[in-house]
């Protein structure tokens, strides 16, 4: 994979979680009613749509987060070695974090 | 101002195990560049000291120091400009230095051949047997004229901020070139370039403080110019980049017609009457 096509991701991610995060600001914090009352966090997790917006701002996140730090980490003057091991390291990351995180939406739906 | 104090680091790698700075005051005269102000004590007080220099007038970017922190060539900065008595001059950092003010810009050249920085044609029969010129539009021609304007001086090299800490990054000037030729519509090596520089040392690693186009004495904008190379990059991969047309060659010049003779009455004869 070339360094665009990481750049392309990290762009399109940064675009996703402008509107998912916007969209978690208006369920939270504008919507009327109590969006942390058991009832309507159940009747969220029950939802197929919400649990695609769980995992795709998770997804956004991690990858959006982990490039990012790349990129920092990059600016060492590492060698190529160094920077596959790194490349590997951030991927291996990312699916932990993935994994251990979408257990709690997926077992509640 | 009579008097001006010169600050200047010394390094000579057989005797010092890092820099230091000796102190010279010279006389100042109106208009005097700092270059003069290093000429001076050349020529009158330390002949042992080193720095590059060759045109005296900012064109071929030799002279390239940090003059009170900021990377300039020495010839292009009037002592009055900098409105200081105390002037401190050493080399340009993010480069090894080779003695004194002299930095060593092999690492820059190297980078600068790495991205190809000349005319890669399509047509390489046209290239190796020219039967005309590349015809090129004005308007073609200011996509990257400015660009064009760099004297490889490695001010905007010393400038970056991301040099300082990754000296792996291709740098300002190798990037900025890589775009000059490859938004040269008579070029058609842009693929070349665009994999050599899209890499992890590469474009992205640019964060756009723009302290290149700051240092630039020329008034070229590597920033603008790393900004372009990205969107190229990006458009070519998701191949939203327009297909280069090919140059144009110039048709062949019409065969000259013989001049029209002079008719004999219009030739003013030596000593006739008017």
């Amino acid at each position: 994979m070339r360094e665009n096509h990481l750049k392309i991701l990290q762009y399109v991610t940064g675009i996703g979680i402008f509107f998912l995060v916007g969209l978690h600001l208006l369920l939270m914090h504008l919507a009327k009613g109590d969006p942390e009352d058991w009832t309507s966090v159940a009747q969220r997790a029950a939802s197929a749509s919400w649990l695609a917006a769980y995992i795709l701002i998770l997804i956004f996140g991690i990858y959006h987060g982990l490039h990012g730090v790349r990129g920092l980490i990059l600016e060492f003057s590492l060698p190529d070695r160094a920077v596959k091991v790194l490349n590997y390291s951030m991927l291996f990351v990312g699916i932990a974090v993935f994994g251990y995180a979408v257990y709690i939406p997926v077992h509640a739906f | 101002m009579e008097k001006i104090t010169f600050k200047v680091q010394r390094y000579d790698p057989d005797k010092d195990k890092k820099p230091h700075i000796q102190v010279f005051t010279i006389p100042f005269k109106h208009g005097m560049t700092v270059l003069d102000g290093l000429i001076y004590i050349k020529e009158n007080m330390d002949n042992t000291l080193s720095f590059r220099s060759s045109c005296r007038m900012g064109i071929c970017g030799s002279c390239g120091m940090l003059i009170n922190n900021l990377p300039m060539l020495a010839c292009h900065t009037p002592i009055e400009e900098l409105k200081k008595d105390t002037i401190t001059v050493k080399s340009l950092p993010n480069f090894p230095i080779v003695r004194d003010l002299v930095a060593d810009l092999s690492l820059l050249f190297a980078k600068h051949k790495s991205i190809k920085p000349y005319i890669i044609a399509p047509d390489m029969a046209e290239i190796e047997k020219p039967t005309a010129e590349f015809l090129q539009a004005q308007m073609q021609l200011e996509e990257f004229v400015q660009f064009a304007y760099c004297v490889k001086c490695g001010l905007c090299m010393a400038a970056c901020p991301t040099m300082a800490t990754d000296r792996h990054f291709l740098g300002p000037q190798p990037l900025a070139q890589a775009y000059r030729y490859s938004a040269d519509r008579r070029d058609g090596g842009a693929k070349e370039r665009f994999h050599e520089t899209d890499t992890p040392h590469g474009i992205w690693l640019c964060h756009l403080a723009g302290a290149c186009s700051e240092a630039c004495p020329k008034g070229v904008d590597p920033a603008l110019a790393m900004q372009l190379l990205k969107r190229a990059i990006i458009s070519d991969s998701l191949r939203l980049r327009k297909k280069p047309v090919p140059p144009s060659v110039a048709p062949p010049q019409a065969e000259k017609k013989p001049r029209v003779a002079v008719p004999d009455f219009t030739i003013k004869q030596p000593g006739a009457k008017s």
